[in-house]
């Protein structure tokens, strides 16, 4: 589930994994940088924080100014922060928060000017845990900053409180500065960084990228033209990074090598078919002297079935690459031929009456795919019926037979050259079993497919099978 | 069918094992047979002599079956049969184009080729080809290309028909809006597949009709005439092929 949600959102092309992978590396480091920061500014606060305490305490505890009354602050200078209390004692609140780093920024600063503290305690305290405090904001209400009044800033939450027992005296002297809010966003500033270093960065990515994926793409499509159609024209100039050339130019080489493995073999299977025909031929016309009319039909026949088959096999081997274009052809007529040889034969071959169809197609190729089809079901099957339709995932050539079908698990294997229903390869049952996988090879060369299916009756026992072309629509 | 006595044929194939049986074969159906085993042999041949059909293998060492045909068509106008192993389609109309008159498909059927031999003689005796070698019959937006036996549709479409249909169809538009009876369609479009077509005329009359008849119950261009025949209701001219 989560795996599937993952892969749905992580992108598939190089192009964009690298992108995502910059987004995700570009937002960490940018994290990092602003988590330092960040406690950059928050030590710089609390410097400033112990820096005004330690002024404040400084003339009171070197006596330069008049110890404060335990129960109020002396104030010098109304309306101008806290001043210092005097206390005997100071305790730690529960919710107070130690700050000994400060103590000890404290500890130097007060010991510079000679003073000796015997004991520094520096808390952060709520404000609400601190009644000066309060009323000091009260104050500030009143009178304070602009910006507090309109809301803008919040008031501070705490109140820093720095407590000073210098050496030999008994009573602690207390400082209180309020700790302003801080004003630093690192979320905002962090998406606002990352979106425009990103913004810079996919520029120039996206650049380089397009050097390197486009010319992959103008191969991947290359690839896929050359797989479909075997079209040794169009191979693509070398093009882009040295990496991507070079496999550019190692895949024309080998597409050459393809196509002149196949001119090869097509050189090579029209010699065998013109070394086997013509002593065929001389056979076909030396029978022609046996006097025994049966034996020399029986003898014709077996020239037919030899000949039969060996134009089934240099079929196979080259209709992946057929030489004559597809022209729009009267499929229905096409049809009505095939099953018209067969019934001059007396095979039992019905067809369907239909509408006119026309589609573009190689007539000699797809004449030829049907016949086997209806061979099929007229020598295994008991009898064809052929029909043509338009449907909706294209027109379907169906030829049904009344045979005992194919068993459930061999109908894919079925489709394969030299496989027949009988494994003995009996000829009396006939042919090499290669009529099924050129009607398949036919189909696809017009860019349909084969569908083979057991047809059940009503009590589920098979009836026959249905051979079905489905052509693409015109 | 007056076609001469013992006409003679030149077989021109390098493959010794077809072409002995074949001369052999050819004799007894009662041809004069003069044998070649090239194109350089048969060009000798031809200087001193002037046989009435040449037999023609394409593929040759040496000069080829097609130039042989070539020469022949353009200086000597003696009929030609081709001896083919190739089955496709684009080496008939190549075969076609270059001016022979028909053509076999190895291996054939010996009576078959008997057939077309008569039948090439038969047109030739009539005086030269049958049709003028780029012309084609067209009828009712229908065009019937005789040298690629190809039927198309008004609409562009190529409407596959069978040999026998063909021929019968050739018989119809050589003859537009005469009545043709059983026997002088069953004569004119006999040839190879004889016994095929001794089946009923009307049987092959059915089947064209289904594929160029708006309605085939209906027929309008080919109309049965009662008591007579077929007969093409429909104007033909004679145009040059496109394309």
């Amino acid at each position: 589930m989560e795996a599937r949600g993952l892969s749905r959102i992580w992108p598939r092309s190089l192009q964009g994994q690298l992108l995502l992978a910059i987004a995700l590396a570009l937002l960490l480091a940018q994290g990092i940088s602003a988590a330092l920061l960040y406690s950059a500014q928050v030590d710089r606060r609390n410097d400033a924080l112990i820096h005004t305490a330690a002024m404040r305490l400084m003339p009171v505890a070197r006596r330069d100014e008049p110890v404060p009354s335990p129960d109020g602050p002396q104030r010098r200078h109304p309306g101008r922060g806290m001043g210092v209390q005097a206390l005997g004692s100071f305790t730690v609140l529960p919710d107070d928060r130690r700050n000994t780093d400060g103590e000890a920024e404290l500890r130097s600063w007060l010991a510079a000017q000679g003073i000796d503290a015997a004991e520094i305690i520096v808390v952060q305290r709520r404000v609400r845990d601190d009644p000066l405090a309060q009323r000091r904001l009260v104050q500030r209400e009143r009178g304070g900053r602009k910006a507090e009044r309109e809301g803008k800033l919040a008031p501070p939450e705490r109140v820093m409180l720095a407590a000073v027992r210098p050496q030999g005296q008994p009573q602690w002297l207390v400082s209180r500065v309020l700790v302003p809010r801080a004003g630093f966003r690192p979320g905002l500033t962090l998406v606002s960084q990352t979106l425009l270093l990103y913004a810079l960065l996919v520029g120039v990515i996206a650049v380089v990228l397009g050097r390197l994926t486009r010319p992959l793409q103008a191969l991947t499509r290359r690839v896929e033209h050359f797989a479909r159609t075997r079209d040794p024209d169009g191979q693509i100039e070398p093009q882009g990074p040295d990496d991507v050339r070079r496999l550019i130019v190692a895949h024309n080489a080998m597409e050459g090598r393809i196509s002149s493995l196949l001119d090869e073999k097509d050189v090579m299977l029209g010699a065998i078919g013109h070394d086997l025909k013509t002593p065929l031929a001389a056979l076909r016309v030396r029978i022609e002297s046996v006097d025994d009319d049966a034996e020399r039909e029986r003898m014709a026949a077996t020239i037919e079935d030899i000949v039969r088959t060996l134009d089934d096999i240099l079929s196979l081997a080259r209709v992946g690459r057929p030489s004559d274009p597809r022209e729009p052809t009267d499929l229905s007529a096409l049809i009505a031929q095939v099953a018209d040889e067969f019934e001059d034969l007396g095979e039992p071959v019905t067809l369907a009456e239909g509408e006119r169809i026309v589609v573009p197609l190689r007539p000699t190729w797809l004449r030829r795919a049907v016949r086997n089809l209806v061979s099929n079901a007229v020598r295994y099957g008991k009898a064809a019926r052929i029909a043509v339709a338009r449907r909706p995932d294209g027109i379907a050539i169906t030829v049904e037979d009344d045979g005992p079908g194919i068993p459930d698990a061999d109908i894919a294997t079925m489709q394969e050259p030299f496989r027949r229903g009988d494994p003995s390869r009996n000829s009396a049952t006939g042919g090499a079993g290669l009529g099924l996988a050129l009607a398949r090879a036919i189909a696809e060369q017009h860019g349909g497919r084969l569908d083979l299916a057991n047809r059940r009756d009503a009590t589920g026992a098979v009836a026959g099978l249905t051979a079905t072309i489905v052509l693409p629509p015109a | 069918m007056d076609e001469t006595a013992n006409p003679s044929i030149l077989l021109v194939d390098d493959e010794e094992a077809l072409r002995q049986p074949l001369a052999a074969y050819l004799a007894r159906q009662g041809f004069g047979v003069t044998e070649a085993a090239s194109a350089a042999e048969a060009r000798t041949h031809l200087r001193d002599a002037n046989p009435d059909i040449v037999l023609l293998d394409i593929m040759m060492p040496g000069e080829d079956g097609l130039s042989l045909c070539r020469h022949l068509s353009e200086s000597r106008a003696i009929p030609t049969i081709l001896l083919t192993a190739r089955g496709e389609a684009m080496d008939r109309i190549v075969g076609l184009e270059i001016g022979a008159d028909d053509y076999v498909v190895k291996p054939f059927e010996p009576r078959e080729l008997v057939a077309r031999i008569r039948s090439v003689l038969r047109r030739a005796a009539k005086g030269g080809p049958a049709a003028a070698e780029d012309e084609v019959f067209a009828f009712e937006g229908w065009m019937l290309d005789p040298l690629k036996r190809r039927l198309t549709a008004p609409d562009g479409a190529l409407v596959p028909i069978s040999s026998v249909e063909f021929r019968l169809l050739m018989a119809f538009v050589e003859h537009p809006r005469q009545v043709l009876d059983r026997d002088r369609l069953l004569d004119m479009v006999q040839g190879r597949e004889a016994h095929l077509f001794d089946r009923a005329v009307d049987n092959q009359v059915s089947r064209l009709r289904r594929k160029i008849e708006v309605d085939s119950r209906n027929p309008t261009l080919i109309q049965t005439v009662w008591g007579g025949g077929y007969m093409l209701a429909a104007d033909v001219r004679r145009t040059a092929a496109v394309g």
